[in-house]
């Protein structure tokens, strides 16, 4: 039975993911293009690495999708197509089958082959290789876990060329959302050749060989990396942009200022507190687009103030999140009471029952369950967050709805992110700023926050009941069945109150109105420059 | 003089060695490694990447690891920026830092001190006058302040350059960062310079030369100036310094692939390798600025003898 439901699930998701051949940027009728289809964006900062398997930050991964392409991608609008995998099948619950397009090659005319993906994905677990998203994306790969941790050889991955152009992917488990998955630039290919012949400088202009709808014109560290069409991409035809720059820009002022003197097309993302200002003076080049991305605080669970529920429940009731949203970050995010984030795959969005309960309610709740676990007025809190105006005003917020709502003393302690992180790693802190981005959009990125023996749990909080149920949702092959206990399991765990859930992140910043093809529903902010062009203006 | 120069060079040693040692330590102490990240490392990737850099042995092996390298000119790989060394950043950021920050020295060395001068010739008059309200802006006003003004002007209102970014030394990405700098330096020079030149044409040998019939600009040029620009000349070394550290908020404000952004990220992100390369740097910038101010003091004043 389970077989037969299997096989109807994988026909129809065989057949949804099916496409043509060609996705890249779609202009609709009528819009005339500018005669030079030239780009300028910023980046935020430098990237930390050109190298797919080493990338961690936005900057460097913004990039590299540029360079490489994966089995699938994600288009302007978010939505997954076709990479160099022209369709894809789940044969059986834990293995995949990719057919790879005929025509896809690198920037130096070499064919594109099943065993580079191969080569790329050992290349990407083995602990030699230091990939910081290793530990992340490696357990969705047969024996990927144990590789990581030094116990298996990289030659045990689940991943075979069954020919030059079909390629398999075994999962330890059913993983539904492999092709999702499949879009992050760490499991794309590299070509082992290059890799091979220059060592660490193989991601080097004069050096590096992609397959992505682009190459590496030029490479100024800390100042701007040019890009240029590439000949070879088996989509060329269709890729508007003839070069696209990134800048570097960290200072948020200078980037609005790039902006405004016409040397930069599309901002990284607009300084705290100006959203409303520049949404009045650009009203056509303000974007302000909603993310898969929780802002959160996190509670010592194991804190002797703290491990009690009645604490951080009241704690969580204090906050409102309308104010927080509308007076304080305003900037158009939006309140959040659960793990999960509106747009997520894999999981519904939860919420306290109490979240629409008027404030006198609520507070009054509050205060009796601070009460029943035995806090006075005037207990001190100890909150740590790193060193940005704009979580100094959130920090601010907090503490003064704590102080006045509840009567609690709260110390804020500024340091700086690399001190923070170390913090919460090492449950050195109390109640700490913290924040999380989809890695990709399935509810299970945002359930490494809150799961028992997860590295990313800084919370040290556990709930076995729910941690079983994730289990039977991940082994479930029926996606319906799967959403069903996945969000079972995100309410159970919330309602332990772990952590505070404050606001979803949004990208406020402004985009140039002739740059066309620019959507409000990219939820991952993972646009291509083959989906952009430039509108006559 | 020869042999005062090696001497002062040799004497350098020690001061670097000091200074590379104080900064390995502050580095290594300060809470938050390189490897702290949002996503949190799996042990085996930790261990590799340890032991990649050396952060596995005891902070004295790994010192003189680091000293070793030094010796050989290899100034390590960089933490953060992982495709490239420190050798190949530094080689890219600081023909830009030369080039903005030297280039805006020379240029307000040249109008600091006419502009210094013409002020001491000129007393309280609008020569004068324009010059001190420019040295009071220049000493009033910091760079955070002056250089957004800069760009809200000719890069914004005027479009006359671009607000910032770099492009290979085309001048016009040069002349605002360069214009700020030379604002600042030429308040302070052209102030000082005024002073010393009132107090020479004042002394005694400027008198009896003047009583001779020489011409002013022959008096100004062949015997005030000398002794006038000592403390110009004294300047110099603290002003080249500070265009280093300017150039953190300098680079900052016009996006500038520079020194001052590489050692503020470094600082940051605990780039090790980085930081310290970027100290040694600045280290021996500083020591052979102070000695060529000293040894031009010689040529000034021949009182002076090494």
């Amino acid at each position: 039975m389970m077989t037969f439901r299997f096989a109807k699930t994988s026909l129809a998701a065989a057949l949804l993911i099916t496409w043509g051949a060609s996705f890249a940027a779609t202009v609709p009728a009528g819009v005339q293009l500018a005669a030079k289809q030239e780009m300028v964006r910023n980046n935020g900062s430098e990237p930390d690495t050109l190298d797919p398997a080493r990338a961690e930050g936005v900057p460097a991964n913004n990039v590299i999708r540029e360079l490489f392409e994966g089995l699938t991608a994600a288009d302007g609008a978010g939505k997954i197509v076709p990479g160099v995998a022209e369709s894809w099948k789940q044969t059986e619950p834990t293995t995949w089958v990719f057919k790879l397009r005929q025509n896809a090659k690198w920037s130096n005319g070499d064919a594109l082959t099943a065993d580079d993906f191969v080569y790329a994905l050992r290349r990407f677990v083995d602990p030699k290789t230091a990939s910081e998203y290793a530990s992340s994306f490696g357990i969705f790969f047969l024996h990927g876990k144990d590789i990581v941790a030094g116990k298996l050889p990289p030659s045990e991955l689940g991943v075979k060329a069954l020919d030059k152009h079909t390629l398999e992917i075994k999962t330890p488990y059913p993983v539904a959302f492999m092709p999702d998955l499949l879009t992050n630039t760490q499991l794309g290919p590299v070509h082992k050749a290059t890799v091979e012949k220059f060592g660490k400088d193989w991601t080097k202009p004069a050096n590096i060989v992609g397959n992505g709808a682009f190459t590496l014109a030029s490479w100024e560290v800390n100042s701007k990396i040019v890009l240029t069409k590439s000949p070879t991409y088996w989509d060329a035809k269709n890729v508007q942009l003839t070069k696209y720059t990134y800048l570097a820009v960290e200072d948020g002022n200078a980037d609005v200022k790039l902006f405004e003197s016409g040397e930069n097309d599309m901002v990284y993302q607009l300084p705290p507190g100006t959203y409303e200002k520049y949404k009045a003076q650009f009203p056509k080049e303000i974007r302000n687009s909603p993310m898969l991305g929780l802002r959160y605080y996190s509670f010592l669970n194991t804190d002797p103030l703290l491990k009690d529920i009645r604490v951080r429940k009241a704690l969580s009731m204090a906050i409102d999140r309308d104010i927080l949203a509308q007076r304080v970050t305003a900037d158009g995010q939006v309140p959040a009471y659960g793990v999960m984030v509106k747009g997520i795959n894999g999981a519904d969005v939860t919420s306290y029952d109490w979240a629409s309960w008027p404030m006198d309610k609520r507070l009054a709740e509050a205060k009796k369950l601070l009460a029943e676990a035995g806090v006075a007025a005037g207990t001190k809190l100890k909150f740590s967050y790193n060193t940005s105006d704009y979580h100094k005003k959130m920090a601010i917020f907090a503490a003064s709805e704590w102080k006045s709502k509840l009567g609690l003393d709260v110390e804020l302690e500024a340091m700086e992110f690399k001190v923070l992180i170390k913090k919460r790693n090492d449950g050195e802190y109390q109640i700490a700023r913290n924040g999380w981005i989809a890695d990709y959009n399935d509810a299970t990125t945002f359930l490494t926050l809150v799961q028992c023996d997860s590295d990313q749990n800084q919370q040290k909080n556990c709930n076995r009941k729910a941690e079983a149920l994730i289990d039977q949702g991940n082994q479930s092959a029926d996606p319906a069945k799967r959403k069903a206990l996945l969000t079972e399991a995100a309410k159970m765990i919330m309602d332990d109150y772990p952590m505070l859930p404050l606001l979803q992140y949004t990208v406020p910043r402004l985009v140039k109105s002739y740059v066309g093809g620019y959507t409000a529903t990219n939820s991952l902010d993972r646009y291509r420059a083959k989906d952009l062009y430039i509108i006559k203006h | 003089m020869w042999t005062y120069a090696l001497r002062r060079l040799l004497a350098a040693i020690p001061t670097l060695l000091a200074v590379i040692t104080l900064c390995y330590l502050l580095l290594h102490l300060t809470p938050g490694g390189p490897f702290d990240s949002e996503h949190k490392l799996s042990e085996a990737v930790l261990a590799n990447l340890q032991a990649k850099y050396h952060l596995n042995e005891p902070l004295w092996k790994q010192y003189l690891l680091y000293l070793n390298s030094l010796l050989h000119g290899d100034l390590g790989a960089s933490f953060r920026y992982e495709d490239w060394s420190v050798n190949d950043l530094v080689a890219k950021a600081l023909p830009i830092s030369a080039a903005i920050g030297g280039g805006s020295l020379l240029i307000a060395l040249f109008l600091g001190v006419a502009l210094g001068t013409l002020a001491a010739l000129k007393q309280n008059s609008v020569v004068d006058y324009f010059t001190m309200l420019l040295s009071s802006i220049g000493s009033v006003f910091p760079s955070f302040v002056i250089g957004p003004s800069l760009i809200l002007v000719f890069a914004i209102w005027f479009k006359l350059a671009p607000s910032g970014g770099w492009d290979n030394f085309a001048p016009r990405y040069m002349v605002l960062p360069m214009a700020l700098l030379v604002f600042i330096n030429v308040a302070t020079i052209a102030r000082v310079m005024r002073g010393s030149m009132i107090e020479v044409l004042s002394s005694n040998f400027i008198r009896t030369a003047r009583a001779k019939g020489l011409p002013m600009s022959t008096l100004v040029l062949r015997h005030a100036m000398k002794p006038a620009l000592l403390p110009v000349v004294s300047l110099i070394g603290p002003l080249a310094i500070s265009s280093i550290t300017a150039a953190v908020v300098t680079e900052s404000v016009f996006s500038l692939p520079g020194l001052g952004k590489l050692i503020v990220n470094g600082a940051g992100n605990r780039d090790y390798t980085l930081v310290l390369g970027l100290v040694v740097l600045i280290t021996v910038v500083t020591v052979v600025f102070n000695l060529l101010v000293d040894l031009a003091y010689a040529l000034l004043d021949p009182k002076i003898r090494y």
